[in-house]
């Protein structure tokens, strides 16, 4: 496990995220999603949900929770905890140093029967990923965008969802979760941050003693495979009662994180869609009045760029050309200056405004630990800043179409089915 | 300018109130990069009858606050966005029941997006052709809404709660009554709300207070507005009883969703016995529905609720109710369970130790809450038109009592006043 310290006075709290990532697969995708779900009901301390909950009440109100995500071709699991810092309360017991004890108990020492996990916590969590994975449907915005992923990568592990599959949910028993927690922990690239007024020599000592993990060198994570995209784009119409057609379209890039090129990408996907100043809302939005929202989101540790957008179902076809129109004036070249400043301006701003959120720090200092790259804050702002129009048409044209994706009603299936 | 200073949360707030009504709140964050603002007017979706001195009694159409908001964007040279954006600031604005909020973060030129932020706000733009073309954009917004299961399934539980208090319109209004508005009636609700004296700007963050204040004050004294005079509002007297029991709404989900709760007979709605009042209820409901409360395990236990189950208690002018639920496989089974328990615990009282631990819980949180400016601003201002203060909500908390939580709980909980929305598929 590594240790990362952000020492900080700026908040009235200790921030702390670990981060467990071993690579996505077909097999293990499942059972690596349904592990902390099985943690967080319980430690040997806590065995009972019901006093693990309250352990963390009496912390004060810790915030716990777990986020589970793919990064590149990894499957990450997060688990982060937001305790007061003493000096607010009266407290009897030092609160970093419970609260340390607390998320390593909560990895590497979990609530324990005849040698494997509690049967009823991983039937009762079994239940729950399924409906999780199940209620994805019920949001149609984020059924559209993991749908377009999926149909994008079908032939890479990174179609499956961060959740697993349900349909390998049936096999996995309280013993053979066990077993499989085991070897991820054995496996996995493990970083634990802390975010507060505190040192790098007091969480060693602390983490010391918290963290039970078996032995082994923890390797680092490698660069994600960067596909081209389809020669020819796909298109994919998908039905459902729904009241509003969900278009969403998903490209391929081969600039990663660590890339030089990557800032140029950065502008390029801020003056595409990812502010309201973007060509995005101002085309499919303020000039057409077609959408509601009309974005583009950019994922530099896989290459893949998005675009999503809400629309009136029989505008379907003016939409997708007003998006295409956009995609190509940018690999033309053809943006306003005042984009380009409008764009740096705002991303100079998103990168200085995660300084003062604790996990924004810990999330982008992560973004290092997984490319291998060394980006500080104000050195990408600094390559932000010097980013030439014509680096941004560079990386325009090695941006490419892949998929676009329509989910729309049930009527008049006849006629365009 | 007064100077408020807290030292046990060692925060210190400055007030004051400009000659033209405008109240101006600055909390200086030493050490913190960005700084965000919030221009506040109290005026939100349920304001649709009223009256400002001198003018006749005027009654709007559904969602027209909503729209106020959309067509503040548009100045004469074009979107607000765009210049925001020259100046690194991400802003934005919402509308809620009884507010409207225009918005910005920002990590330099903050006393350049203050006054971007008063000058749009202050300006309004709105001509036949751009009235037209923003309706096409909010029936789309509408209709995202109607395809959302949780929007549809907590709306549906209002709509079933009131008759003709207007908290049970769509914030947004209808795709119909969005057609029916005109510059004029904007023009009209702009002139009555968007006075001044009905109005606060609040700023948080790394900013030097002093010369901010000076900069803000310059800026308002370049403007002149007329008098600001009363506004009246009118809500039709709501029944004590809900209009329905219980309303279903059918869409694709994968699970019913069950939202259920009380609509209560307002208490004071201002000042210290609001405060508390809110306050108590809200751990009123912690103690006895939270992650941590028996009766959340038992029900998880049992796979009547998902990690979504929760509560809100929402009050606003006019009205106040709970909201209780989440997914589930059995909506009935769920809302008899649940409610049994809470009638038991109105008989039996509420366990002391319960009380305490949650107490503890929700100090906790609430000094988490205080390392974000976004909620700072939000709850500051909430708290404000309710004539209280955010930053003494450690003291209100540690001076509540069981025997409050107690009584409140037995007065909540009144069966002839539960209703229940239900969203199912097929």
């Amino acid at each position: 496990m590594r240790l990362h310290v952000l020492p900080t006075k700026r908040f009235k709290t200790f921030s702390l995220s670990l981060f467990v990532g071993i690579p996505l697969t077909e097999s293990r995708a499942t059972s690596v999603a349904l592990t902390p779900f099985v943690l967080r009901r319980g430690t040997s301390s806590y065995p009972e949900t019901i006093s693990f909950r309250e352990r963390l009440d009496d912390l004060y109100g810790a915030g716990f929770g777990f986020d589970l995500y793919k990064r590149g071709d990894y499957q990450i699991v997060q688990m982060r905890l937001d305790i007061i810092n003493d000096r607010f309360v009266s407290s009897e017991e030092p609160l970093l140093k419970e609260a340390i004890k607390f998320l390593g108990e909560a990895l590497t020492s979990p609530a324990l029967e005849n040698g494997h996990f509690r049967e009823k916590y991983v039937e009762a969590e079994k239940r729950t990923i399924a409906k999780r994975i199940e209620a994805i449907i019920n949001d149609k915005i984020r059924y559209a965008s993991e749908r377009c992923t999926e149909e994008m990568c079908k032939d890479e592990p990174y179609r499956l969802l961060a959740l697993g599959r349900k349909e390998e949910l049936a096999g996995i028993d309280a013993a053979s979760l066990y077993s499989e927690y085991r070897s991820w922990l054995s496996e996995a690239v493990i970083d634990l941050y802390v975010s507060g007024d505190t040192t790098l020599e007091e969480i060693e000592s602390l983490a010391k003693d918290s963290f039970q993990l078996p032995g082994g060198s923890p390797v680092a994570y490698s660069e994600p495979e960067f596909r081209a995209p389809r020669a020819e784009p796909q298109t994919i119409v998908e039905r459902l009662d729904v009241a509003q057609g969900k278009l969403n379209m998903g490209l391929r890039t081969d600039i990663g994180y660590a890339s030089a090129d990557y800032p140029a990408l950065l502008v390029y996907n801020g003056i595409l869609g990812a502010f309201p100043h973007s060509k995005l809302f101002i085309n499919v939005r303020e000039k057409a009045s077609l959408a509601y929202y009309a974005s583009s989101r950019l994922d530099g540790h896989k290459g893949l760029l998005t675009i999503q957008s809400g629309i009136e179902i029989d505008n379907y076809e003016q939409a997708v050309r007003i998006i295409r129109e956009q995609l190509a004036a940018m690999k033309e070249g053809s943006f306003a200056p005042e984009d380009l400043e409008r764009t740096k301006a705002m991303l100079s701003n998103q990168l200085r405004e995660l300084q003062d959120s604790a996990f924004e720090r810990i999330a982008f200092d992560f973004n290092n630990v997984l490319s291998g790259s060394n980006r500080t804050g104000e050195s990408l702002l600094r390559d932000v800043t010097s980013v030439s129009p014509e680096q941004v048409t560079a990386a325009a044209n090695r941006v490419g179409l892949d998929t676009i994706y329509f989910l729309r009603d049930r009527k008049e299936a006849a006629a365009n089915g | 300018m007064a100077k408020e200073e807290y030292p046990q949360l060692q925060e210190t707030l400055l007030h004051e109130k400009l000659d033209n009504g405008l109240d101006v709140f600055i909390l200086p964050k030493p050490g913190f990069t960005k700084a965000y603002a919030t221009f506040a007017t109290s005026y939100g979706s349920v304001d649709n009858r009223f009256k400002r001195a001198g003018h006749d009694e005027v009654r709007v159409p559904d969602g027209i606050a909503h729209f106020l908001e959309h067509k503040m964007f548009e100045e004469p040279e074009g979107d607000i966005f765009s210049t925001f954006a020259s100046q690194g600031a991400s802003a934005n604005a919402f509308t809620s029941f009884d507010r409207t909020v225009y918005l910005f973060s920002a990590t330099e030129s903050i006393e350049k997006n203050v006054e971007t932020l008063l000058d749009f706000v202050q300006n309004p733009y709105f001509t036949d052709e751009n009235v037209e073309k923003e309706k096409g954009i909010i029936v789309q917004e509408i209709n995202m809404y109607r395809d959302n299961a949780d929007w549809r399934v907590y709306f549906g539980l209002i709509e079933a709660l009131y008759t003709k208090h207007p908290v049970h319109i769509d914030i947004a209004g209808t795709p119909e009554s969005v057609r029916s508005i005109t510059k004029e009636m904007l023009y009209e609700c702009y002139n009555t709300f968007y006075h001044p004296s009905n109005m606060s700007l609040f700023l948080v963050g790394g900013v030097d207070a002093e010369a901010m204040m000076e900069r803000i004050k310059a800026n308002q004294s370049r403007k002149t507005f007329g008098p600001g005079g009363e506004i009246e509002r009118f809500f039709d007297e709501e029944p004590e009883t809900v209009r329905t029991p219980r309303l279903e709404t059918k869409l694709p989900v994968s699970l019913p969703k069950c939202m259920f709760g009380y609509k209560e007979i307002p208490g004071p709605q201002r000042g210290e016995e609001a405060i508390r009042r809110e306050l108590a209820s809200k751990l009123m409901l912690e103690s006895l529905l939270g992650a941590s409360s028996p009766l959340y395990q038992e029900l998880y236990d049992d796979n009547l609720i998902s990690d979504g189950f929760g509560y809100e208690y929402n009050t606003g002018p006019g009205y106040s109710f709970s909201v209780i639920g989440g997914e589930t496989r059995d909506p009935d089974e769920l809302i008899k369970r649940v409610t049994e328990a809470l009638g038991q615990a109105a008989e039996s009282g509420i366990d002391e130790r319960i009380f305490e631990r949650t107490r503890r819980k929700r100090i906790g949180s609430y000094l988490r809450m205080l390392n974000s400016p976004e909620a700072i601003a939000g709850e500051f201002t909430r708290y404000r038109s309710r004539g209280g203060d955010l930053f003494k909500l450690v003291e209100a908390y540690e001076s509540l009592t069981i025997g409050e939580l107690n009584a409140r709980l037995r007065e909540h909980v009144n069966p002839s006043r539960m209703s229940a929305s239900i969203v199912r598929g097929d």
